[in-house]
């Protein structure tokens, strides 16, 4: 039976831009579908749809029945029967939408006294069942508890009790584990799985994440400029894409190709030799194996914090990486991967231990000039998120040239011209050196943060989730850009990541660390085919694939003792 | 096809913004007209604004004085025009200096942090506990009426205003990634601040410093009308209200209510472009 059926439907807002072109899926009962594309490809706007929240002033066009009943136009009366008691949302930041000053109970009984008329304690029962139903620890004690004193993954568990309140027949759910680490989404897919097959709801899941859509889903839908460009069954679109679009999508997702006794999915490696993983990387320069370019030793930061108690962000961590060689920080949010790159290029000071790049101690903060330019020689940074790395009154080209100048004494011509040779290495023109940032797309603006880097010409690069921001093509785009710089220059990385199928395309040694500690070090493929840690294995069993187990999972999870 | 009644919207939505722009070009064409008078005032005005004519005193709207004459039979649209001199010159003077001021202040505040950051914050506090006007009489009873001593004390008592939203904003600027970037390249911390974070949050601080133009003009003006700002016979909107008083009882109003409406006029111009301004470049931060 079918629960939601949109057919053919278009919006365009007032400019007349059109952001939705004959968009047509359909969910059944029961059914999980997934709904796949990249940043701008218009999967949230139709999900958004069915509950009636187009953006201001758009015009549209088709039609988007749930439950047999029309949604487009639909009073604002009925939409609100609609939000009551045919469908929920769960949104991707579960922090953004629970009222920070109020109770975790207040969120949850709100709609079960005022809509249902429910008492106090008969809608507090009923809330403790449903955060029993999400598998929180302590419902009862949650129920007196702030936002703010639950974790990420708690609080989304919470959002969810919250969209089940109403006993919806159909649950849309927009990119709810990407603001999670790997292990806590692993959870919640779960938990998401098991309320869709007990309560026999149907399931809409946005995500930009093809490996999770096929891991969970039944059927999906690979959207693109606002328009479907394949629909079928999960698995075999993801294995067999026919579509150019989804295919080149498909190419350009890192995969942990082969993992544990599953023997090796082997995905889209065929069609795009891009995709292939990087693991041996030709050096133009010998590698010095005696003395490494990036030297670590057992350094160490704790933070102490006015009435808390001090946190432990690295304990003892030692790291090595020969000339030319890339090294991946593997790593949950909270591990201390951060802390320990801001320590390197000198944002932070170590508490104990040394840091020596190519032979020299560089543990301390620079202070002076002279150790500023120093350090900034040796070590240079790209920054998480090119939205936020960039000044943005301060266009491409001359960001690039105050650092060349800074550290060279070029006159202003030689510095345009070192400037364009740099833009251009990284796949950038002309034209893109009189742009600010704001007019330059996220890959663009990566491209410019790693031109900027490579200006003083360092002897090592540290990228601090350099990628996790960027759609997956951008993505392939720009590991493909420090692949091919590694080749020219014998560049030594450093490449701190969340991510293990990324890591797998770009680094041959890998470190895993967990509450400030290394837990595990090796040769990346080994690292992934064979992991000895248990947290590393956890780490692995939760990226999701096609043949997921998530009850075998959330075993795991509670045997291993995961920290929130 | 089914058409969203969002039509019905826009042009709901659409008179309001009509009546906001309409405001804003009104008053900016009030503050141009007082510019203009003030720049061009002796040219303009058609007698001297201290000419005395005893033959027509309290004349009243004429055809030769169109506002009407003073006490002295001095005309009053000629001293308004002149007027006009000194009612913009001093709130320039001291939104100029205060944002100057406060801007540094903030810069080094938020920058430093630490214990730089407390004792100016505990400075500003004991500013802020002082009203501007009381800080002006103050500067006038140690220094001499006129108008320098409270421009100055003025520039003073409004500097803690623009500090505040400069240390915040300046604050927030610190901690972002863009900032660690430089520190990274190897540039100075002073450099930093100065020649990248404060360009940032100048055209923000700027256009907030523009709402204090109409108060500094209307504490001004209550200065002259106190007798203890600009000094007679100089031509000024508050001192003209204030010689005005004794006419008021014989019936004579216009030379007192004429300079007390330009002043709501030009106030309320100016908050209007202030508050219309930093909305456009502020992001609407509330003053």
């Amino acid at each position: 039976m079918t629960l939601l059926d949109i057919s053919d439907y278009t919006l365009d807002l007032p400019d007349g831009t059109r952001l939705l072109d004959g968009v047509s899926l359909t969910v059944a009962v029961g059914e999980t579908v997934g709904l796949v594309g990249e940043s701008g490809s218009g999967k949230s706007l139709t999900a958004r749809s069915v509950l009636g929240m187009q953006p201001r002033g758009a015009t549209t066009g088709g039609s988007v029945r749930l439950d047999g009943r029309e949604v487009l136009g639909a009073p604002a009366g009925d939409l609100l029967a609609v939000r009551r008691s045919s469908a929920g949302m769960v949104f991707q930041d579960p922090r953004a939408g629970i009222n920070p000053m109020r109770t975790i109970g207040d969120h949850l009984t709100e709609t079960l006294r005022l809509v249902d008329g429910r008492s106090k304690s008969d809608a507090e029962a009923r809330a403790v069942e449903l955060l029993r139903a999400v598998r929180l620890p302590r419902p009862e004690d949650h129920l007196r508890q702030y936002p703010h004193e639950l974790s990420g993954g708690m609080l989304q568990r919470v959002m969810i009790a919250g969209a089940l309140t109403s006993s919806p027949r159909l649950l849309i759910c927009d990119e709810p584990t990407t603001a999670l680490d790997v292990t806590t989404q692993a959870e919640i897919i779960s938990v998401l799985g098991e309320q869709r097959a007990t309560r026999g709801m149907g399931m809409l899941f946005i995500t930009h994440d093809l490996n999770l859509a096929a891991s969970i889903c039944d059927r999906v839908y690979v959207m693109n400029a606002g328009r479907v460009e394949e629909e079928g069954d999960a698995r075999r679109v993801f294995r067999n894409p026919q579509a150019a679009y989804t295919r080149r999508l498909v190419a350009a997702t890192p995969t942990i190709a082969s993992i544990g006794p599953l023997g090796p999915v082997v995905i889209g490696e065929a069609t795009d030799a891009a995709s292939a993983p990087r693991s041996v990387v030709e050096l133009p320069r010998a590698v010095d194996a005696e003395a490494p370019m990036l030297d670590v030793r057992s350094i160490a930061k704790t933070y102490h914090l006015h009435g808390k108690p001090p946190v432990r962000a690295v304990v003892d961590a030692s790291i090595e990486i020969p000339l030319g060689s890339a090294l991946a920080v593997v790593g949950e949010s909270g591990s201390g991967k951060s802390t320990l790159a801001r320590m390197i290029v000198g944002l932070e000071s170590a508490d104990t231990g040394e840091i020596l790049v190519d032979g020299v101690v560089r543990t301390a903060m620079p202070r002076r000039r002279a150790e500023r330019l120093a350090h900034s020689r040796s070590v240079q940074m790209v920054f998480q998120d090119p939205y936020l790395s960039l000044d943005p009154r301060i266009s491409a080209g001359r960001a690039i040239e105050d650092t060349l100048r800074l550290h060279s004494t070029l006159t202003s011509r030689d510095a345009r011209t070192r400037v364009l040779d740099l833009l251009e290495q990284v796949g950038l023109g002309e034209r893109h050196a009189t742009a600010v940032p704001r007019t330059l797309s996220g890959g663009q603006r990566q491209r410019v943060a790693i031109a900027r880097a490579l200006a003083v010409e360092p002897d090592v690069l540290v990228m601090d989730e350099a990628t996790s921001a960027l759609d997956v093509s951008v993505q392939a785009q720009v590991l493909d850009l420090v692949a091919g710089i590694r080749r020219e220059r014998g560049l030594t990385v450093l490449f701190i990541s969340h991510d293990l199928a990324v890591v797998r395309r770009v680094c041959e040694q890998t470190v895993v660390m967990r509450s400030g500690e290394i837990v595990e070090r090796g040769a990346t493929a080994t690292l992934l085919e064979r992991p000895r840690h248990p947290y590393t294995r956890l780490l692995l069993d939760s990226v999701p694939r096609p043949d997921w187990d998530l009850d075998a999972l959330a075993a795991i999870d509670r045997t291993e003792g995961v920290p929130a | 096809m089914t058409a969203t009644p969002t039509l019905a919207l826009e042009v709901l939505r659409a008179p309001r913004v009509h009546r906001a722009d309409a405001a804003f070009v009104v008053s900016l064409g009030v503050v141009a007209l007082m510019t203009l008078a003030a720049v061009f005032a002796p040219w303009i005005a058609p007698y001297d604004p201290d000419q005395v004519d005893l033959s027509a005193v309290y004349s009243g709207p004429t055809a030769a004085h169109w506002l009407g004459t003073d006490a002295l039979g001095r005309d009053l649209l000629s001293r308004m025009i002149f007027g006009a001199r000194t009612a913009l010159l001093g709130p320039l003077i001291v939104v100029v200096s205060s944002t100057i001021l406060g801007i540094l202040l903030g810069l080094l505040a938020g920058w430093r942090g630490g214990w730089i950051d407390a004792v100016l914050g505990r400075v500003f506090d004991v500013v802020f506990a002082f009203p501007a006007l009381l800080i002006a009489i103050m500067a006038v009873a140690l220094f001499g009426k006129g108008l320098v001593a409270p421009v100055i004390a003025m520039s003073i008592a409004y500097a803690p205003f623009v500090a505040r939203l400069t240390r915040s904003l300046v604050t927030s600027e610190r901690s972002r990634p863009y900032v660690s970037a430089y520190r990274v390249q190897g540039f100075s911390g002073g450099w930093i601040a100065t020649r990248r974070v404060l360009p940032n949050v100048t055209p923000i601080v700027g256009a907030q410093s523009t709402l204090n133009f109409g108060y500094v003009l209307a504490e001004l003006a209550a200065l002259s009308f106190l007798g203890l700002g600009v000094q007679a016979p100089t031509a000024d909107w508050g001192a003209m209200i204030n010689e005005a008083q004794a006419g008021l009882l014989g019936g004579h109003f216009l030379p007192a209510i004429v300079p007390a409406v330009a002043v709501v006029i030009v106030v309320v111009a100016v908050n209007v472009i202030g508050e219309e301004v930093s909305d456009r470049i502020g992001g609407g931060i509330p003053a």
